[in-house]
């Protein structure tokens, strides 16, 4: 196959936009959970905030991807070409997958274990950490999941704004017209968003209590 | 919910009819297609402007259709009419001859190639060359001198470029440039949107781009074009390339499109693109503007 | 002997919708005191407020008026935590945390209160011996591999891990089948003769109430208009007390 024999040929540049692929994936995902977990944590603990909140992630999501790149270049500090405005945006995106997932996970434990939690004198910090979180986690993993496998597909627009990744290849392809290009773009993609899907439900079967 | 009533015949009808008119009326009209950036838009709304005002044949645009292959294969497939092409970028990139020629010859070839292989007419070209600009900021030409493409080779290894794709991927573009001049970069160029790598230059995210000798941020965001002093790009003389087939259906369209041979010299384009992308003009608005100034 | 548990005028009224205005009243004007060793009934029909007063006393809600006394110290002066710590707590669905072990969940205010792994272990297997598990069997187990009654009996474990002076049982048989609950309530009975501890009992099972009770305190509208032994709740004219014995019959 054509592609087969493209990566032969650029093996190094195709192994580094596959890396650079990741680093942004993995990048705007950590980030996104160090800010959707608490988040969600807090809407569980404010219901009156969850419409808004919730309502505000899920406009984000409707943002078309490469609008959303040229709103933020323009802006000073998370702005400009490159991989950080492109990390900025994909954290938007993975926002309301792990925000809306951790509510309805913190949501939906059991009210009884909840309160013989407290009625046994556990402090809330106790028990967000002992029981809720981690009987939570495999809820909270499937929005990380979902979060991330979106992430893989939108991070390939981020080459349009000088972010790297396997998009270069697809619009290099684009470009000039050349399938071959842009399958060695596409497929690796797919093949990593199948791949961070599948590792991941892995992990989330672990954590389903009965 | 059968086809039996009278109505429904009727609207069935009908839009056999309205679809047959449109094809039908494709042999009326002129598509004028132009490539993703804002003086290939400029030069398709003159060149459609000029044919409805000389002649009584309908003008559709397409306008940013894509990159110089999308283009290529929308007229060879008769999606457009016609575009405005260089004879640069048909020569190497398109017809993949080795730059070397002069201006003529390579008009010359460029012309008699795409006559013979897929029936295109090349009219007259404007009268201006936009090539590749190799440009850096004013502040790094003045602390390292840099005036020709030759003094980048001191300074590269410790620069970072930033390109478009079509330049990145194109024969003439960055493999030879790189080559020929023996540029050797800190890391592989970084690729984007060609709309975004002036702004990427002037931000500094970037030292050196590839724009168009003719695009009008330049003098606006304070750049300096570097000369080519190895004479690596060959040159692009942008001129109309219009399907034989449709000139032959409408011989009005070659007359009118010809008053436009040699009206635009370089800094003519650059002051029209400056219009365009720094004063954020309409582009129809500059084109009628200009048209009615210089070809009333 | 002080009362393990004084309640006095303990006043319970929901959150009002005006300023100044109250909402419904729950719980109005009860007092009642408990003793160890003594296990004090509360009976009533649904809505009668037994559970509410049952959680003034661990402070899960908070009383609006009156004072309520544990071991002889005012709850409102501690942190609720650490008050709840000492009171030990058992509930009708049992709430035993899923991704615990039955030894884990047995452990849990130990844990919380710092003790070794080697205690923790020990008081578990005790505690299971206690309530009729065989620990061999049933420490590693999952609540989710357990009978309802088993959960249950770990829920009374539980609440007896740290020893605590004072239990507090909101209808814990009530989720049960009627044998599983007649057998619960006949070893509950034994246990509450060893362990000598203060309880306090919701139930609406009058017949329940009867067996396990050492005082019946029966509720109506958020008062208590019974309190006495169960011999006198027999005799008692209480129209409320003849429809609990009518429909007990």
């Amino acid at each position: 196959m054509d592609v087969l024999r493209f990566y032969g040929d650029n093996s190094r540049e195709a192994l580094g936009l596959l890396s650079q692929h990741v680093v942004l994936v993995l990048a705007s995902t950590l980030v996104a959970v160090a800010i959707g977990v608490p988040l969600g944590i807090l809407l569980a603990r404010r219901p009156r905030w969850r419409r808004p909140v919730l309502g505000f992630a899920n406009v984000c999501q409707t943002i078309p991807s490469l609008a959303l790149f040229g709103f933020l270049i323009p802006l000073p500090f998370i702005g400009g070409v490159g991989a950080r405005t492109a990390i900025v945006a994909l954290v938007v995106y993975a926002l309301l997958p792990i925000v809306r997932n951790t509510y309805t996970g913190i949501v939906g434990v059991d009210p009884a274990v909840r309160e013989a939690g407290r009625g046994m004198g556990m402090t809330d910090r106790e028990l967000l950490v002992m029981v809720e979180l981690p009987l939570a986690a495999g809820v909270i993993l499937s929005g990380i999941r979902v979060a991330t496998v979106i992430g893989v597909g939108v991070a390939t627009i981020a080459a349009a704004v000088g972010a790297g990744g396997l998009g270069v290849y697809i619009f290099r392809g684009v470009a000039v017209v050349n399938d071959t290009l842009i399958l060695a773009g596409a497929l690796p993609a797919a093949l990593l968003a199948l791949g961070a899907d599948g590792l991941l439900g892995l992990v989330e079967r672990r954590f389903v209590w009965r | 919910m059968a086809l039996a009533g009278w109505t429904d015949r009727r609207i069935v009808g009908s839009l056999l009819l309205a679809t047959l008119a449109g094809g039908c009326a494709r042999s009326d009209r002129i598509v004028i297609g132009a490539k993703n950036f804002t003086e290939s838009d400029l030069l398709a709304e003159i060149i459609a402007q000029q044919i409805e005002r000389r002649t009584s044949v309908p003008v559709e645009r397409k306008l940013h259709l894509g990159g110089t292959f999308v283009c290529h294969q929308a007229i060879t497939a008769g999606q457009i009419d016609g575009y405005a092409e260089y004879t640069g970028t048909a020569f190497t990139a398109v017809l993949k001859q080795e730059p070397g020629p002069g201006a003529d010859s390579v008009r010359r070839l460029v012309s008699n190639e795409y006559a013979g292989r897929w029936q295109l007419v090349w009219l007259e070209p404007f009268g201006f060359n936009n090539t590749f600009a190799i440009t850096v900021r004013q502040a790094d030409a003045e602390r390292y001198g840099l005036k020709r493409i030759s003094d980048l080779a001191a300074i590269a290894p410790r620069w970072k470029a930033g390109f478009g794709y079509e330049f990145l991927e194109r024969a003439d573009g960055f493999a030879g440039l790189a080559r020929v001049y023996g540029l050797q970069f800190s890391a592989p160029p970084l690729a984007m949107d060609l709309g975004l790598t002036y702004r990427a230059l002037a931000d500094g995210n970037v030292d050196v781009i590839a724009g168009n000798s003719t695009d009008g941020q330049i003098e606006a965001l304070r750049l300096v074009v570097l000369e080519d002093d190895r004479h690596y790009f060959p040159p692009y003389e942008a001129a109309p390339v219009v399907r034989a087939a449709a000139l032959e259906r409408h011989p009005d369209v070659r007359r009118a499109l010809s008053e436009l041979a040699g009206t635009i010299d370089d800094a003519e384009m650059r002051r029209l693109n400056a219009r365009a992308d720094v004063r954020r003009e309409d582009i129809r608005a500059i084109a009628r503007d200009w048209l009615a100034r210089n070809l009333p | 002997m002080t009362a393990v548990l004084e309640v006095r005028r303990a006043r319970y009224a929901l959150p009002g919708r005006g300023k100044g205005e109250g909402g419904r009243v729950l719980v109005d004007d009860v007092s009642f005191s408990v003793r160890a060793g003594e296990t004090l009934v509360l009976l009533g029909r649904s809505g009668s407020g037994k559970t509410t007063t049952l959680k003034l006393i661990n402070r899960l809600l908070e009383s609006t008026n009156g004072d309520i006394l544990v071991a002889g110290r005012s709850t409102r002066g501690m942190e609720a935590h650490r008050l709840r710590r000492g009171i030990g707590y058992v509930i009708q669905d049992v709430g035993l945390f899923p991704h615990f072990t039955v030894e884990q969940n047995i452990g849990l205010v130990p844990r919380l209160e710092g003790w070794d792994a080697g205690r923790i272990a020990d008081r578990a297997r005790e505690l299971l011996s206690l309530v009729g598990l065989d620990p061999a069997r049933f420490a590693g187990r999952r609540p989710h591999e357990l009978s309802g009654g088993q959960r249950q009996r770990v829920g009374v474990a539980r609440a007896l891990a740290a020893d605590p002076p004072l239990l507090l049982l909101d209808e814990p048989f009530g989720a049960l089948d009627p044998i599983t609950r007649a057998e619960l309530q006949r070893e509950f009975r034994r246990l509450e003769e060893r362990l000598g501890k203060a309880m306090v009992f919701v139930t609406h099972d009058v017949r329940e109430g009867m067996l396990l009770g050492s005082r019946i305190g029966l509720m109506q509208d958020g008062h208590v208009v019974f309190l006495g032994t169960p011999a006198e709740f027999r005799e008692s004219s209480h129209p409320e007390c003849r429809a609990f014995l009518e429909a007990a019959a």
